[in-house]
């Protein structure tokens, strides 16, 4: 085998670590901001409902 | 909260550490005389990830092991993160091994010791996610998921020796007592790329604990404002 036709498959398989790696970062980095979002929101409202509790 | 979850440091280190090793095995690591010729270069991620994936299903097992003995639920959310990123690393090894058994010994797949192992490896830990799937009391899936993973994990030294102990298949063995079996170059290109891998896994992991552990706030937040 060439170094022309090693290079396809060399070329082939680190893209796929590459490509796989990183969607599985931004996924999971996506994946963290929702649920910050939500655990942000989660605890405003658990505040608003404890305050109004309060306020009866 | 967010400082655990982005663990930023690690993914930096790993990466600069999986850049040098990359670029230490094309620029400075000989081509491999034998059959495999340059294809060979897929070594140098390959066997890394394969070594992390491994790494992962271990620190899963001894995840099982506390959670049985502490019920504690932390350790079950360690063993579900380390199970899904050896799922991740295996799902990678798999893919680039078949490129580089075609490449190097014209077939996609064989059926011989290592590559049949690890394939029960991916299916034993597929089974773990369906197992937990199928129970819906928290204490028992974690504890079924335990015993499972205890179970599961059997066939992890068996794959690891595969090679060492059933030397019929194709798939070579590296690096042994007697040495790695490779030129120094080689090595050192492999051994950073191995250091920068096992940081990605331990970044990784730091980072879907905080995810698991966010999830389990805000179920928590939920069932305090009853919704």
């Amino acid at each position: 085998m060439t170094i022309e036709e090693g290079a396809k498959f060399v070329a082939a398989a680190y893209a796929i670590i590459l490509a796989v790696l990183v969607l599985y970062y931004f996924l999971s980095a996506r994946r963290v901001n929702a649920l910050t979002r939500d655990v942000t929101l989660l605890e405003q409202e658990v505040r608003r409902r404890q305050g109004e509790a309060g306020g009866e | 909260m967010k400082q655990l979850v982005s663990a930023p440091m690690l993914f930096v280190g790993a990466g600069i550490f999986l850049i040098v090793g990359l670029l230490l095995a094309f620029l400075y690591a000989p081509i491999d005389a034998s059959t495999m010729g340059y294809s060979q270069k897929i070594f140098f991620y390959h066997a890394p990830i394969a070594e992390t994936a491994l790494v992962a299903f271990g620190v899963a097992f001894v995840a099982a092991i506390l959670y049985l003995r502490s019920q504690d639920p932390k350790w079950d959310r360690l063993g579900v993160v380390c199970v899904r990123l050896g799922l991740l690393f295996s799902a990678l090894v798999m893919a680039t091994g078949m490129i580089w058994g075609k490449a190097a010994w014209g077939t996609w797949w064989d059926w011989e010791p290592r590559l049949t192992t690890f394939l029960l490896v991916c299916f034993l830990y597929v089974a773990y996610f369906v197992l937990r799937s199928v129970v819906e009391e928290e204490e028992r899936r974690a504890t079924f998921a335990a015993v499972f993973a205890i179970i599961a994990f059997i066939d992890v030294p068996i794959t690891f020796f595969a090679t060492r102990f059933l030397p019929a298949g194709m798939h070579p063995t590296v690096i042994t007592t007697s040495g790695t079996g490779m030129p120094g170059s080689m090595f050192v290109s492999f051994f950073i790329s191995m250091i920068g891998m096992t940081l990605l896994l331990v970044a990784l992991i730091r980072r879907d604990l905080g995810v698991e552990e966010l999830k389990d706030r805000v179920a928590d937040l939920k069932n305090s404002i009853g919704g």
